[in-house]
């Protein structure tokens, strides 16, 4: 009890005396802040791709491609395509159709809107069972394509990303004029995606197998039986994967990266600020080197000083990461950036602020421990002496 | 040259501070040496990409087949030295897990100089004449522990002509690629034996690698060979090899607002850090500046001791700064390949430093100027 009533006396003392010297106190503030809001920003890339990429994945739905191939560029044949309808397990829509959609996936050539740069993005020819399939696909402007026709409908990135997406647009692919009917957003997606009729699609790539194919089970729990139905069957050289699992895989690569990135950065100016903070410490305890042998001459321990030492130093270094977090959320978040060529819409969220704090509250310890300890171990006659 | 011992004593008076700074500068420089090897690493990537060079591939998509009919029609071009068709496919070795890229090309005259492959002659030439050898990426070949001689089963999904979809390649040589992106897990095979023995898609390539004869006409070259085939049912589409790199590698350029605001932010930082305790250090140290200035020093004379304290901390940690840093490459080159420290960046970082010194110890510096004597002495 005794030690509690020194720590809070002392912390009294500290706090007082912060505003008689505010620059120490100051350097703490930014260099947290800095570190901080460097280490939330870059984080916030990767949440926000994740809830891109992740964010629109349902458990009900299976992708197949050929056992070894990555979906989105594998060939799985018509007749193989053809036999998956009849699996067991497939959800069927009101008129008794099963929830499939073959996908044709090749990559095109656009123009960056305004800068006119080249850039290649995804063409992918599906089945028109497709919105029964992505209940979360919301046209904004138009309609569905119509399957026989040359149609394609673009998400909404595409106009705001890419010339050439207005409604009645038309788009050239080997001679032939595709018209624009439709925009979309599809759930939390951020990329650009073009669907067309799958068949068209093919013929117009003269291709004749598909990339992969999407299905809709009938409910989650029915993977396993799924999964084994396929691997049973021997005209099938096919394998079911989770939606989440393909998302996983793709995203996988570019997650690491930003991580990698983030952590790295975050790591060397937390390096950084906490030297400043260990540097500040010093000065404070230097300056108030009377005040300290004063009270440990009224009878105080080192051990209070020390605990009241370090939480002076967490309390400096909370409110730099809360500033920190702060800034980053009002200049960055729900800025877009492409880094690597994915377009990513920044997010700070609260668990990203919370690490934030919880970094800044190693930093505020680890940059306390070694002034406090000096401060504790001030030579009480030597310090009074100096008076 | 006599006030350097002054100097001196000045850095190490308190030498715990001083590392301390030391240390803060050192590491805002590491991680500024990281962040321009980044973007200078892509720089460089992108101009050692050769420029005389072309891909020729079709117009619309990447990976549209192109007829290998065009390939006369590019080599009628009197500044084409030499135009090699390309196919790709993937294929599997044991397991689906093991994956290789089969790259194959027709070993016409000359065919080497475009690309930036280094392989032996006699491999050169035992390709050219055994028609299923295979030259493997060095990279590979180790992985898979692969030996000249070795006849390596692959598995495909492009079937043969009797429907069989197993393949088989003599190893002939290994291959090194200088290109960063050409990727580790590739092999070469002949295009003219593969072509013959698939199924489906005869006689198309993915593309044509075309060296020019100079690569100021790799310009007009590749107009010329665009317009030839244009408002034919195979258009195509031709860059250099550098202008590929470029709009790969553009993307990555995209960062550059990020990394700006980054060093923008450490830069902000350490300066704040730095005033602060150089501040602090010239108020404690005023009495003794007195007694200099009562041995006769000239306030400039004080000025300039204290400033090339500053800057001699602050260089020297930058140097050491840098010198971290290219520790660190070989761990962020799995991020960007060629990641490089050219000697504009250290001059840089210097003048960077001597700034950063020159902002954060002139105000200190002017105030340990202009004190007077009598309230230096008091340690007013």
């Amino acid at each position: 009890m005794n030690f509690v009533r020194q720590v809070l006396a002392l912390l009294r003392v500290n706090f007082g005396g912060i505003a008689a010297r505010p620059s120490s106190a100051l350097t703490i503030l930014v260099g947290v802040s800095c570190a901080v809001g460097a280490l939330v920003s870059m984080l916030a890339m990767g949440t926000g791709a994740r809830r891109q990429e992740m964010g629109d994945v349902r458990a009900d739905h299976v992708v197949l491609s050929k056992t070894g191939e990555r979906p989105g560029e594998s060939d799985i044949a018509k007749d193989e395509a053809a036999a998956i309808l009849g699996l067991p397990g497939n959800r069927k829509d009101s008129a008794g159709e099963p929830i499939v959609v073959f996908e044709s996936m090749t990559f095109i050539e656009g123009r960056r809107r305004g800068t006119g740069t080249r850039i290649y993005f995804p063409v992918t020819g599906v089945s028109a069972t497709l919105p029964k399939y992505l209940p979360e696909l919301r046209f904004t402007d138009g309609r569905m394509f119509h399957p026989g026709l040359h149609e394609l409908i673009a998400s909404n990135p595409c106009t705001r990303q890419f010339s050439g997406f207005e409604l009645g647009n038309n788009r050239l692919m080997h001679g032939i004029a595709w018209t624009v009917v439709g925009h979309f957003d599809q759930g939390e997606g951020q990329q650009c995606l073009v669907y067309g009729d799958v068949d068209g699609i093919m013929s117009a790539f003269k291709r004749n197998t598909y990339t992969s194919v999407a299905v809709m089970l009938q409910s989650a729990s029915g993977f396993d039986a799924f999964h084994d139905a396929v691997a049973a069957n021997p005209s099938l050289h096919l394998e079911a994967l989770h939606e989440s699992a393909v998302m996983e895989d793709g995203f996988k690569q570019l997650n690491a990266i930003l991580s990698f990135v983030a952590y790295f950065i975050g790591a060397i100016m937390a390096l950084g600020a906490t030297l400043g903070i260990v540097n500040s410490l010093y000065a404070m305890v230097d300056s108030r080197r009377r005040d300290l042998a004063t009270v440990r001459a009224i009878g105080f321990g080192p051990g209070p000083i020390v605990v009241s030492i370090l939480i002076e130093s967490i309390l400096l270094a909370i409110p730099g990461a809360v500033l920190g977090s702060g800034l980053a959320w009002c200049l960055f978040n729900g800025l877009a950036a492409s880094p690597f060529g994915y377009s990513i819409q920044l997010r700070v969220t609260a668990p990203l602020a919370l690490l934030g704090v919880l970094w800044a509250l190693v930093m505020g310890l680890v940059g306390g421990l070694l002034p406090a300890l000096r401060a504790a171990r001030v030579p009480v006659t030597t310090a009074l002496r100096a008076i | 040259m006599k006030f350097l011992p002054l100097i001196w004593s000045g850095i190490w008076r308190k030498p715990g501070r001083t590392v301390l700074i030391f240390l803060q500068v050192c590491v805002a420089f590491s991680l500024f040496g990281v962040l321009q090897g980044l973007k200078s690493g892509v720089e460089r990537l992108i101009s050692q990409a050769r420029a005389d060079v072309l891909v020729v591939h079709g117009n619309l998509a990447l990976f549209d087949p192109l007829p290998l009919a065009l390939l006369e029609g590019i080599e009628s071009i009197p500044e084409v030295k030499v135009a090699v068709p390309v196919e790709l496919f993937q294929a599997m070795y044991q397991t689906p897990t093991k994956k290789v890229g089969v790259v194959a090309v027709r070993p016409s005259e000359g065919w080497l100089s475009a690309f930036t492959f280094t392989i032996a002659p006699e491999t050169a030439a035992a390709f050219r004449k055994n028609r299923t050898a295979a030259i493997i990426r060095d990279v590979l070949a180790r992985k898979y522990g692969w030996k000249i001689g070795d006849h390596i089963p692959l598995l495909s999904s492009t079937a043969q002509k009797n429907g069989s979809t197993d393949w088989a390649f003599d190893v002939v040589g290994t291959y090194e690629d200088s290109d960063l992106n050409g990727g580790s897990d590739n092999m070469l095979i002949n295009y003219d034996y593969f072509d013959e023995a698939r199924l489906t898609d005869k006689g198309t390539v993915k593309h044509f690698k075309v060296e020019v004869s100079d690569p100021s006409v790799a310009v007009a070259v590749a107009d010329e060979i665009d317009r030839r085939f244009a408002n034919s049912a195979n258009e195509t589409r031709t860059e250099s090899m550098r202008e590929l790199a470029q709009s790969q590698l553009q993307s990555i350029g995209d960062l550059n607002f990020l990394i700006r605001s980054i060093v923008a932010a450490v830069v902000a930082a350490l300066l704040f850090a730095t005033a602060t305790m150089m501040m602090q250090s010239i108020r404690e140290r005023l009495p003794e500046l007195g007694v200099l200035k009562t041995l006769g020093f000239t306030d400039t004379a004080v000025f300039l001791c204290i400033l090339a304290e500053a800057m001699l901390i602050f260089i020297a940690a930058a140097a050491s700064g840098l010198g971290l840093s290219l520790l660190v490459f070989p761990l962020a080159s799995k991020i960007v390949p060629g990641l490089s420290m050219p000697p504009i960046v250290v001059v840089l970082a210097l003048a960077y430093a001597v700034l950063a010194a020159a902002l954060s110890a002139t105000i200190p510096a002017i105030l340990a100027a202009r004190s007077s004597i009598v309230a230096a002495l008091a340690g007013r």
